[in-house]
């Protein structure tokens, strides 16, 4: 890896252009990785560490393989010569249409540049035409709203651009910043092979433009395809990959990726906010929750990823603090989707669903894409009991994403509801493919099989040998499966998941009913084996609890005492001489 | 939103209803413009009226036709004689420029409106009635645009800016595409370059369409996006040289048969596509999902496809399309996406969207109609050969609508279970139904799978009957019928003719069952659906503008009466449905059957004649193949191979891509009985072996194909003279038809038996089979094979030695009546060859020479019919 003050100088002049050509998401990206890269104790100065993290306690906790942080050994990074631009001083029209563009008068800012021919000026026009078009796209959507929900309104600069950008690219004239919008328009219009090869083909020449790998990661949604990028070996690229594999559900190299980026981005919130969210997908709750926490400490008014946070304080059923964050970000942005979908969540732990669905409303006014409010809305239609706007708040989530394997459960649910759970089992089944490792999932589909209606206790038994198989969590699944083992009249295999319940509920140590039930079954089951031993072992343990099993333990003990004492006696008359 | 059910769309002002409220008004003047009258005649200004409402009810696509092609087919209406029409519908719209424009000209269009006390009309003055078609359509359009935003005017302006300038550069625009310089790169295009060459690839797809007989007219205009364009041309060969066949075809074309000029492109920033109204697009989706059922696999899947891709963009919340999609899918067994569409159209809808759909009149069914879903799923699983799960979602469909009390459903289910138990045959279903927890448990699972079905059926007419499904009911009939038709109800204890027993084989149960379901025509007279019939038939008009070109050139000499003509042309589609159709259609099928079975090969004839040329139309095409099937295969034995062959030809090509299969068996079995009749048991072999593949197929096996491909291999046998094998075949398939319960085969196959005897020379074991098979026959009213029985039976007599000729002579002479009215030729040439030998070994017969000489001369002109191939 390169060494960190090369990453700071080129990061340094990336911001500065891409600030200079109004490019500001990738250039506040940028920005949130220069003050992230931690900082050589050399030059350690207390103003540098004003954004940096307090205590790092996070990353002594964390941080378990020191190995990643170091940089591995064989990787190359090429190193891309830094842009030079074409005309150190920007002209006096270019500073007007700049001016203009930050003021969001997107039309006055192209008109001005009309006669320009430098580089950066065509840049500036085009992404102004660009953003006029998309911004007059956004009115019309609302303007068009048809009879039949029709949404089609385009932006109407886009043929232009198109043109334009294309005889550019030809004559070769058309730089990395041209070729990000040209990938964009390209994108838009939906020829998505030759968007991908425009926009490799940017990030090549200028990596650090966050904005155009962002969009090549939205055109990456199988493996494949992201194996088939011919990429140089920056090291933006590692960012790049991260977020892709994150996307592609491979989580856990995803977050291999990012702990290896730590090593040089330390500080990065950007990174602590993406491990935070592959630590989501993989269901460690717990450290979710502390990555939040610290990032909160450092960026008090960041609304950014929140929404996953209000989630797993959802799941932890924090209600204060899902109530402080509630009231947190409605300070900081009130009209932002992500501030409408926690609070949307703290009134659903609350119990008070209609209003939590008002609010996921707003949250999808405000991005109608939205996925997780569409789930979210789904499952409060569940609370509801009204399962045909459920089934409808799901579809249009899987409409958006197929791949969210939330949406197809709901959807299984809802209909398993309404008592229809053959019906059910086709959504359990892709909801299960999409997310093998879920033991809730698969004991979900496994008790679908076990309903009344259907009765296919085999495939129910195969459910609940994979979520045993996952890490089931609430141990469902081996108690379960020893009940039908039981009921399918195989009585060893009963035994055998008994037994193995049994452990694990000894290592939890937890106790309830199911502990009685698995005692009082072994303790027979081992009676009518004659193994008097282990009967006599399980029905001591039963006499702690109380109830009628334990009379029934005292009464197979004493049952068990006078055959032993016959069998020993008869044994002892046999083979005494 | 979520789980709120849209209403149908409202009507939303486009530039094309602005271009028919134009031409409304030149229909309809109002008083203050004084417009001079510009119709020649009062033909011409009903024509006009006519055209009007043909525009506003045609269902023909869901795209609204935009102006060039509007103002090509008003030159069509009116021919050259009015151009007035197109020159002031092009300058009204090209003087809108500014939104007070629009303003006036809405306000101006309100006064040709007549107003509620319309008494002081005029003369000359024509004025539209609020109520009537027209007028409310007026009506409409005023509303549509005064509900309109300042925003919603602006966007009406530019559209209507860029309806006029498309119409008048149509032809512009193809010069300025002259090839710069061609990138490789064709998705990077802009659309307008690819012009010249979607056109010609149009047409060249257009003829390979029609070439293979393809709907052309429904799929044609939508192959014009670009990416399935390409996808078509790798299908289907280019030629080699494509400019020159354009060329070629230029000429060919008719002026007025106009390339449909809307490009759909995916990305089209000035294009003005308008959908219809939500009705006509329902209505056209209705007609496309008949012409689905109906063809089948004759339509395209990947151009249909597109449009109703193109339409969900447009219409997101028209859920009907994934319904079609759905129905697209499965006509072209593509099981996953099947499924995936079915399940979205459940999710989205509930089952509770479409135009035929009525609310239920209790509020408590707010839950959806996931039932509905689960009967659709079941009949999909069916389609796609999974009895085991169809039956399953089929019971969770028969709980689930008995939860909701949906009656409605829960008989639809239930026809669809008996469906399902009688299609898929004895021989799998007992495996099924004994594991599967099914709603016939509580009738007892002793009874056998066929009681059960009857059961079932009789319960799902009943349910019919009183919920008034007419079409279910009707259905249930033909149901009924068939089982009546290939089931005995008597077990047979009472074994042998002690009795005449009257069975519902007879087929005059199985007509009179037959009748009560087809006289339901008439009831469907009055109560189908207006909006598709009258969709229809304005399509079929605006349609017919562009056809019959040669009638219109010779009603041209007529002079100005000459248009009605091609009104009239233009035939009225059928007010009746098309799956009632279906219906009585398959009524006659099952007639025919019924008196194939019984013997009376005329009969048979004419049903099956009636229907093929009755009801094909309206028919599936496998029914249409069922019926050439038995027309064939009585052309084959009254007439002989040779014609029998070339029908088949026929037939063949008909049904070139649809049901396969049938035909292919048929010719199979013409094959084979020709091989055996000319002796190459070699060749009868192969293809009885053939015939022995197909009855074991993926889907399952067929029992009444494999027990014919076993009893022909047994003929085959016994022609090569392999008696001992040819028993022990017959003899096992003896067993399984037993097994199988199926009485009409076991009746031929001991006939067989008798055969193999008699020809193996033990006539004495012959005779017990003969006389099994025949009392078999009379208990199942089996006519045309008794009297082939009894033929053998006298032969069996006959060879038992001379002294037995009396016997058998009068056995001859009692079937005689039956064989000869409708027996094939094969069947009749033995009769008369028995006869003449019982008068040959009957010594005490005179004048034997003589009638020999009259036999033998029959016999010739026999052996000439069949055999000159």
């Amino acid at each position: 890896m390169n060494s960190k003050e090369s990453c700071r100088s080129e990061l340094r002049i990336a911001i500065r252009q891409l600030s200079d050509r109004c490019l500001y998401t990738a250039s506040k990206w940028a920005a949130e990785q220069l003050t992230g890269i931690e900082q050589d104790p050399a030059n350690f100065t207390p103003s540098n560490t004003r954004f940096q993290w307090g205590s790092s306690s996070i990353r002594r906790r964390f941080r378990t393989n020191e190995i990643t942080s170091t940089p591995i050994a064989g990787v190359s990074y090429v190193s891309t010569p830094v842009m030079e631009e074409d005309d150190a001083v920007d002209g006096d029209f270019y500073l007007l249409a700049k001016s203009y563009f930050d003021c969001r008068e997107y039309r006055r800012a192209a008109h001005v540049l009309r006669d320009q021919t430098g580089k950066k000026s065509v840049f500036l026009r085009c992404y102004a035409l660009y953003l006029a078009g998309e911004k007059r796209k956004e009115e019309e959507v609302i303007e068009l709203e048809g009879p039949l929900g029709k949404s089609d309104s385009v932006n109407r600069e886009l043929v232009s651009l198109e043109r334009e950008l294309s005889t550019l690219r030809k004559n070769g004239s058309i730089g990395p910043f041209g070729l990000y919008l040209y990938g964009l328009v390209l994108k838009e219009k939906g020829s998505e092979n030759v968007a991908r090869t425009v926009l490799v083909e940017s990030v090549n020449s200028y990596p650090w433009n966050w904005n155009a790998w962002s969009e090549l990661q939205s055109l990456c949604t199988t493996i494949d395809t992201l194996n088939s990028l011919n990429l140089n070996n920056h090291w933006m690229k590692d960012f790049f990959l991260a977020s892709a594999y994150q996307e592609i559900r491979m989580h856990s190299e995803s977050l291999a990726k990012y702990e290896y980026l730590q090593g040089t981005f330390g500080y990065s919130n950007y990174i602590q906010a993406q491990i935070a969210k592959a630590q989501y997908s993989l269901r460690e709750f717990q450290q979710v929750e502390t990555i939040f926490e610290e990032l909160l400490r450092n960026d008090p008014y960041r609304v950014e990823d929140m929404d996953m946070y209000s989630n797993v304080l959802y799941a932890n059923e924090c209600s204060s603090a899902l109530s402080y964050l509630a009231h947190r970000v409605f300070m900081t942005d009130k009209y932002r989707p992500e501030s409408c979908c926690i609070i949307g969540n703290y009134y659903s732990l609350k119990g008070q669903h209609e209003k939590s669905v008002m609010y996921f409303r707003r949250a999808l006014k405000l991005n109608k894409n939205y996925l997780s409010a569409w789930t979210l809305m789904g499952h409060e239609y569940i609370e509801m009991k009204n399962t045909p706007a459920a089934v409808d708040a799901y579809r249009r989530a899987i409409d958006i994403n197929p791949c969210d394997y939330r949406a197809w459960y709901g959807l299984g649910q809802a209909y398993e509801m309404m008592g229809m759970p053959f019906y059910a089992l086709h959504y359990f089944r892709k909801s299960v493919f999409l997310q093998p490792n879920d033991s809730r999932l698969w004991i979900s589909m496994a008790h679908c099989y076990e309903t009344d209606q259907l009765r296919m206790l085999e495939e129910a038994i195969k459910c609940y040998r994979r979520a045993a198989n996952c890490n089931d969590r609430e141990a469902i699944a081996l108690h379960q499966l020893a009940k039908l083992q039981y009921e399918l009249g195989r009585p060893e295999e009963a035994a055998f998941y008994y037994k193995k319940d049994l452990e694990r509920m000894e290592a939890e140590e937890r106790e309830g009913p199911n502990m009685v039930e698995a005692l009082l079954y072994l303790a027979t089951y081992y009676k009518t084996q004659k193994r008097f031993e282990e009967a006599e072992v399980y029905c001591t343990r039963l006499l702690d609890f109380t109830g009628p099993e334990k009379e029934t333990a005292k009464s197979l003990l004493r049952g068990m005492r006078t055959t032993q004492s016959g069998f020993s006696s008869m044994n002892v008359e046999h083979f005494s001489p | 939103m979520a789980g709120i059910v849209k209403p149908p769309g409202e009507f939303s002002i486009t530039p094309h209803k602005v271009s028919v409220c134009i031409l409304l008004q030149i229909y309809a003047p109002s008083v203050q413009i004084s417009l001079p009258f510009p119709f020649a005649s009062v033909a011409q200004h009903n024509r006009l009226g006519l055209f009007l409402l043909a525009l506003t009810k045609s269902c023909d696509d869901i795209l609204e036709p935009k102006l060039d092609e509007l103002i090509s087919q008003l030159r069509e209406v009116f021919g050259v004689l009015n151009p007035r029409f197109v020159d002031h519908l092009t300058t009204r719209l090209s003087a809108l420029s500014s939104p007070d424009d629009l303003f006036n000209f809405f306000t101006e269009m309100r006064g040709i409106l007549g107003g509620p006390e319309s008494c002081a009309l005029e003369d000359e003055q024509v004025i539209l009635d609020p109520a009537s078609n027209l007028g409310m359509f007026l009506r409409r359009c005023i509303l549509a645009f005064n509900l309109l935003a300042f925003e919603g005017v602006c966007h009406l302006l530019t559209n209507i800016g860029v309806y006029c300038k498309e119409a008048l550069s149509s032809c512009a625009s193809y010069e300025t595409t002259c090839f710069e310089d061609s990138s490789s790169n064709l998705e990077a295009f802009p659309e307008y370059e690819n012009m010249d060459l979607e056109n010609f690839v149009f047409k060249k797809v257009t003829e390979e369409i029609e070439a293979r007989k393809r709907a052309s007219e429904r799929v044609s205009f939508h192959l014009h996006a670009p990416k399935a364009l390409f996808d078509l041309v790798e299908d289907i060969e280019a030629p080699a040289d494509p400019k020159s066949k354009h060329s070629d075809k230029v000429g060919e074309t008719s002026p007025y048969v106009h390339p449909p000029n809307y490009a759909l492109k995916e990305f089209e920033p000035n294009s003005g596509i308008f959908l219809r109204t939500n009705w006509q697009i329902q209505g056209y989706l209705q007609e496309q999902a008949d012409a689905l059922e109906k063809n089948g696999s004759s339509f395209s899947l990947n151009a249909f496809e597109l449009i109703l891709r193109q339409l969900h963009k447009l219409a997101p919340e028209l859920h009907r399309v994934h319904f079609l999609r759905y129905l697209n899918s499965l006509c072209h067994d593509d099981y996953f996406a099947a499924l995936e569409n079915l399940h979205r159209y459940f999710d989205y809808s509930a089952g509770t969207e479409g135009i035929d759909f009525v609310p239920p009149a209790s509020g408590s069914n707010s839950f959806g109609r996931y039932e509905i879903a689960l009967l659709f799923l079941g009949m999909m699983h069916f389609q796609f050969g999974h009895p085991k799960q169809a039956l399953e979602v089929l019971t969770e469909a028969v709980r689930v609508s008995q939860q909701l009390s949906n009656d409605t459903c829960l008989a639809y289910t239930l026809a669809a279970i008996c469906n399902l138990l009688s299609e898929i045959g004895v021989s799998n279903t007992a495996g099924i139904l004994g594991s599967s927890f099914s709603p016939l448990t509580s009738i007892g699972i002793s009874l056998s799978v066929q009681q059960q079905l009857f059961v079932l059926l009789r319960g799902s007419l009943k349910r019919a009957e009183s919920l008034k499904l007419k079409r279910l009911v009707a259905s249930n009939h033909l149901a009924m019928a068939k089982f009546d038709l290939t089931h005995v109800q008597r077990p047979l204890v009472s074994f042998g003719p002690k009795a005449s027993m009257k069975l519902r084989t007879c087929p005059t149960n199985v007509c009179k069952e037959l009748r009560l379901s087809s006289h339901l025509i008439s009831e469907f007279g009055f109560e189908s659906s207006t909006m598709t019939t009258d969709g229809a038939f304005s399509t079929a008009w605006l349609k017919n503008l562009q056809k019959p070109l040669g009638s219109a050139i010779l009603s041209q000499e007529n002079g100005s009466g000459s248009n009605e003509n091609a009104f009239q042309f233009c035939v009225q589609p059928s007010s009746i449905p098309g799956s009632v159709l279906q219906l009585i259609g398959s009524s006659y099928l099952l007639r025919a059957t019924a008196w194939e079975l019984y013997g009376s090969a005329p009969l048979a004839r004419i049903n099956a004649l009636v229907y093929a040329t009755c009801f094909t139309d309206a028919s599936s095409s496998s029914d249409a193949a069922l019926a050439y099937v038995k027309l064939i295969q009585h052309l084959a034995v009254f007439r002989g191979y040779k014609e029998a062959f070339a029908a088949l030809k026929i037939a063949e090509e008909k049904f070139l891509s649809v049901s396969k299969s049938r035909i292919l068996i048929l010719k199979l079995q013409l094959l084979h009985e020709r091989a055996l009749h000319r002796g190459h048991l070699k060749l009868a072999q192969q293809v009885c072996d053939e015939l022995g593949v197909l009855a074991s197929s993926v889907t399952g096996v067929d029992m009444e194909l494999k027990t014919e491909a076993s009893l022909r291999h047994a003929r085959t046998l016994l022609a090569a003279n392999q008696y001992s094998e040819a028993a022990a075949v017959a003899h096992s398939l003896f067993c399984m038809c037993y097994k199988f319960n199926l009485q009409v085969e076991n009746a031929t196959v001991l006939l067989l038996l008798a055969e193999v005897h008699k020809r193996s020379g033990n006539a004495v074991l012959g005779l017990p089979y003969a006389l099994a098979s025949l009392s078999f026959c009379q208990s199942f009213n089996l006519d045309l094979l008794k009297a082939s029985a009894t033929l053998t039976l006298a032969e069996l007599w006959l060879s038992l030695g001379s002294n037995h000729a009396k016997r058998a002579l009068s056995l001859i002479q009692g079937a005689l009546p039956m064989i000869l009215g409708h027996g094939g030729l094969e069947l009749r040439a033995r009769a008369y060859i028995a006869e003449a030998k019982c008068y040959l070994s009957d010594p005490s017969f005179s004048g034997v020479s003589l009638l020999v000489l009259l036999m033998g001369w029959r016999l010739r002109s026999w052996i000439l019919k069949t055999h000159c191939f």
